[in-house]
């Protein structure tokens, strides 16, 4: 499906044995649900673990989420076999540092769309970049399977292991391969998973503030991607990845001032300060379209709690939803 | 040969006649005429047509002159450009190899056609795609011909916006990527280090200095830029200053001495001097000294008597 881009501004993952997470994922109002098998199960669990991924995928997308499932490095066969059922949209792998690897994973998805009823090509394969390995590989890796849409990584709780450095520091460690990682994937004309550098020395997972800010540098850098791992930051990033009303007023004034250069010969002029020409209109036709995914993807998501809501009001009228 | 000194290159859309008309002027060392950025499609067929004789206007006052060509339009706009005068060309948005190879092998059909000296007219290759990038080696010795590289627009091509840090996203890791590449590849890398709210080579003279001063302290050796009002602070920024000027006479000085008395390392201040720091002392003499010869003859070319040699 070239071209069509997803709207996924904020995630959870989650270690699909903690049944809590799981039941409750489906009204944290995220984009998508990341189901874990890799860091956050334990080694024992790994083979239960992989059993409940079949219903766990019907259980959170019941608020119009897409699930997503982390698998092992190392298992790539036996988690395969457990998660590709009609409803994941994506296969995450961690780790991801030779092209072979994403190709087995592909052909191996492939095999199980057909055993299983599964539109061909529809689960995406998530390469994540951790190692340098990956990212001396990059280029390989983004471009071993038509299923690997966006890419990113080479920064992180693994990268910063893999080069022995601090995580959180108030500098960015990792540009060089950040950009590798970047380069390959724009060259590629893949989507971008990345994000501005912005300080965070104190490594806190649920500052919703500071989600804020994060959503928002990296929607005015063009990217669109995000996740973690509490729900505190669900909404923050829904917001912050959202174009503000504002912005899109602003680019139609922009769009505007570019056409009424039609005809005069001239490819730009300067408005108030700021240049308007065909980079400029692009930006703005760009956010314009974006502002319109967030907006249809709001009112499915709205839609689809509401009915969960609904159905489950019908089945146990004296409980709420926690 | 006497080193090249190309500090600021001045985009000049050909289609503009009145800054045509203003170019020989405007103090740069290059003017870039160009038929890709500033150009209306609708008036490219008369914009070629005004080449060859802008070509001659903009030359007036001592400036090299370079095209800016597009490689969709190759031939036409090769075609347009190869006349006597002109130095070479900076082909746009490329993104492989085979791209400098056709662009070669046109330039020199055009150069035996028009009377134009066998493999005199440069490239300049201009990466401002993801894929030119990923290719930057490749395309930059993809010909002799090529003489330079730079990042010319990427930050819009690319859609590359300002972080927090005013930085512009990826163009640290682009830019020293690039500076590597082309010394690796033996060509010089043009650009500057520009920050928001900086945008596509276009800055107040105080940016374009600061800019200016930066790239040349990451390796670049002169860079684009496309108002007038930009062209001093570039030619001031890739100048050594008379500070540094002074430091590099005292260094090769204090080695002298050194040498003198039998001593390779010597210490001049906190630093060390040797034979690595005074080949680098001495190249940045010899840079001001083909700088000052350059601006004497754009001046003599201004007043319209024989260029001195160098």
């Amino acid at each position: 499906m070239p071209g069509e881009r997803q709207v996924r501004r904020s995630g959870l993952t989650m270690p699909v044995v903690t049944r809590r997470f799981i039941d409750n994922a489906w009204h944290r109002g995220c984009d998508f649900i990341n189901l874990d098998l890799e860091d956050s199960v334990p080694q024992h669990l790994k083979g239960y673990a992989r059993g409940l991924i079949k219903d766990a995928i019907a259980n959170v997308t019941r608020g119009g989420a897409e699930a997503f499932t982390r698998i092992n490095h190392d298992l790539i066969l036996a988690d395969l076999d457990g998660i590709v059922w009609p409803g994941l949209s994506k296969v995450n792998y961690p780790k991801a540092e030779y092209a072979w690897e994403i190709q087995k994973i592909d052909e191996i998805v492939t095999r199980l769309e057909k055993e299983r009823g599964i539109r061909p090509g529809t689960v995406e394969i998530g390469a994540n970049i951790e190692t340098s390995v990956g990212v001396a590989n990059s280029y390989e890796i983004a471009s071993a399977s038509p299923r690997v849409k966006e890419f990113g990584g080479a920064a992180g709780y693994d990268m910063s292991r893999d080069l022995g450095v601090e995580m959180f520091v108030g500098f960015d460690q990792f540009v060089y391969g950040k950009g590798e990682v970047e380069l390959a994937c724009r060259a590629l004309g893949l989507e971008p998973h990345t994000a501005p550098f912005t300080a965070n020395t104190t490594g806190s997972v649920s500052d919703s503030d500071r989600a804020f800010r994060e959503a928002e540098a990296a929607r005015k850098c063009g990217f669109r991607i995000g996740g973690g791992l509490h729900p505190s930051v669900v909404d923050p990033q829904n917001r912050g990845f959202t174009p503000t009303e504002d912005e899109v007023q602003d680019a139609r004034k922009v769009l505007d001032q570019y056409r009424s250069l039609e005809g005069t010969g001239k490819t730009w002029q300067e408005v108030d300060g700021r240049v308007i020409d065909r980079y400029e209109a692009g930006k703005a036709r760009g956010l314009l379209e974006w502002a319109a995914m967030c907006a249809d993807r709001d009112r499915e998501k709205g839609d689809a709690i509401s009915r969960t809501q609904a159905i489950l009001d019908a089945q146990q009228p004296e409980q709420e939803p926690q | 040969m006497p080193e090249t000194i190309r500090r600021s290159w001045l985009l000049t859309p050909v289609s503009d006649t009145e800054a045509v008309g203003r170019a020989y002027l405007s103090g740069a060392d290059v003017v870039l005429l160009d038929l890709v950025e500033f150009i209306a499609e609708s008036d490219k067929p008369t914009a070629r047509d005004a080449l060859e004789s802008a070509i001659h206007s903009v030359a007036a006052g001592g400036a090299e002159v370079f095209v800016q060509v597009d490689p969709e339009l190759l031939y036409a706009d090769l075609r347009a450009a190869v006349h006597p005068g002109l130095t070479g060309v900076v082909v746009a948005r490329l993104e492989s190899p085979d791209q400098v190879v056709e662009a070669h092998g046109l330039i020199g059909q055009l150069e035996e056609e028009r009377g134009l000296l066998p493999g005199s007219l440069e490239i300049i290759a201009a990466l401002e795609t993801a894929r030119g990038n990923h290719q930057a080696y490749e395309i930059c010795i993809a010909s002799p011909r090529v003489t330079g590289a730079t990042l010319g627009r990427a930050d819009l091509v690319m859609d590359l916006r300002p972080e927090p840090s005013s930085e512009i996203h990826l163009m640290q890791y682009l830019m020293q990527r690039l500076v590597v590449v082309a010394n690796a590849a033996g060509v010089i890398p043009y650009g500057a280090w520009w920050r928001a709210p900086d945008r596509g080579m276009l800055a107040t003279p105080e940016n374009t200095l600061e800019a200016a001063i930066r790239g040349r302290s990451i390796g670049f050796k002169g860079s684009f830029c496309v108002r007038e009002n930009q062209v001093a602070s570039l030619n001031q920024g890739f100048t050594p200053s008379r500070e540094e000027l002074n430091d590099a006479r005292e260094l090769l000085e204090t080695y002298a001495d050194g040498l003198s008395r039998g001593v390779a390392v010597v210490q001049q201040g906190g630093r060390i001097v040797d034979a690595e720091a005074a080949s680098q002392a001495r190249q940045l003499l010899e840079l001001a000294a083909a700088t000052a010869v350059r601006e004497e003859r754009a001046k003599a070319a201004l007043e319209q008597r024989p260029v001195p040699s160098p």
